[in-house]
């Protein structure tokens, strides 16, 4: 019989190895006319360019998007888009919601029932009746 | 009308003294690895731009209310400083003295890792979704489980009573971000009563992947530490 090796996808396991942010982009719009953007233009002028400089792996761009209410769009490495409007939103609120796009992973969003997700084999095998103690009879 | 009057009068009488109230806002960031890779930090704007000319000076509120500062707090220190159990020291048991080397030298290896009290039973590279979002943590920070109940292998099982001892065994988890569930929604309402009030949900939850799992094998080297 020949031997030959065992063909296995490779998975890659984000973490285990190496981290890396699943945020690649964010980008903000603001309106200076929209009433809703006034929360988002102070964001900008004050607490964006210190998210920016403490993040200098994500792609921050900020245009404006007139006549419209202020949105976040965060793009991820899995190709997905996520996005969140920050209408009439206080600075501080709109920088959590800059830090749950951070975070997230570009996934969508889906129930999940069990806490552990794992690809590795049993540690301890499957059962088989030939082995072991046997049963009782 | 008088107003614009008072700002001239202002302006005119102390241009020197502006420079000094308009200090760019700065915040004391952590610096922390977030890959492998060196991080290339662009030097802060303020520090780059040519020094800005004298500005205005800020309006004279007199009676109305002073601006709102929105700036968000101070970051608190990053490793957290509340209660520690000292490790623990002493001779171990002997079962474990024989048997863990045997356990330790066996390919694939499980722990059962208590995170809050829960248990969540893990390899290497499993993925943990745990049921809160923990605080004070970002993307990249490293976490040393040190409560775990059960370490075990193929053939050999470590029990603790209740815990196994914290120098057996080395368990790393990183923390991946959070996700959201779903948003659900919950009806209530009574009996008899049309009135039908619908209250939203949406949760986070904190996403770990273990990153190392490491029994020790050299037992009498852990014993003499």
């Amino acid at each position: 019989m020949t031997v030959s090796g065992l063909p296995k996808i490779s998975t890659g396991r984000n973490g285990v190895g190496a981290f890396i942010l699943q945020c690649k982009k964010l980008n903000f719009h603001y309106c200076d006319w929209a009433g809703s953007s006034k929360g988002m233009n102070t964001f900008i002028k004050t607490l964006l360019p210190q998210f920016a400089a403490a993040h200098p792996q994500i792609e921050i761009v900020v245009s404006p998007r007139p006549r419209k209410h202020p949105v976040i769009v965060g793009q991820y490495i899995n190709g997905r888009e996520r996005n969140v409007c920050v209408k009439n939103m206080e600075p501080l609120r709109i920088l959590q919601r800059a830090k749950y796009l951070r975070d997230a992973s570009g996934e969508k969003v889906k129930r999940v029932n069990k806490p552990v997700q794992s690809i590795n084999e049993s540690v301890r095998g499957v059962w088989s009746p030939y082995h072991g103690n046997g049963m009782a009879v | 009308m008088s107003r614009a009057l008072l700002c001239s009068v202002l302006e005119l009488r102390a241009p020197a003294a502006t420079a000094s109230s308009m200090r760019p806002c700065t915040l004391q960031l952590q610096t922390r690895l977030f890959n492998q890779t060196a991080a290339h930090i662009e030097p802060t704007m303020a520090s780059s731009l040519p020094p800005a000319p004298p500005s205005k000076p800020r309006r004279d509120y007199g009676k109305m209310a002073p601006p709102k500062k929105i700036l968000p707090n101070p970051p608190r220190p990053r490793v957290p400083t509340g209660p520690t159990t000292p490790p623990p020291t002493g001779p171990l048991n002997p079962s474990v003295r024989t048997l863990l080397p045997l356990l330790a030298s066996q390919p694939g290896h499980y722990l059962s890792v208590h995170i809050h009290g829960r248990p969540y039973l893990v390899t290497e590279g499993d993925s943990i979704r745990l049921p809160f979002r923990m605080r004070g943590v970002e993307p990249g920070d490293v976490l040393r489980l040190n409560r775990a109940s059960t370490v075990g292998s193929r053939d050999y099982t470590l029990k603790g009573e209740p815990w196994v001892d914290e120098r057996l065994f080395e368990c790393r988890a990183i923390v991946t971000g959070s996700e959201t569930e779903p948003m659900r929604v919950k009806e209530k309402t009574k009996r008899r009563n049309r009135r039908v009030v619908h209250k939203f949900s949406k949760h986070m939850y904190t996403m770990l992947r273990i990153s190392e799992v490491k029994i020790c094998k050299d037992v009498v080297e852990v014993e003499q530490a």
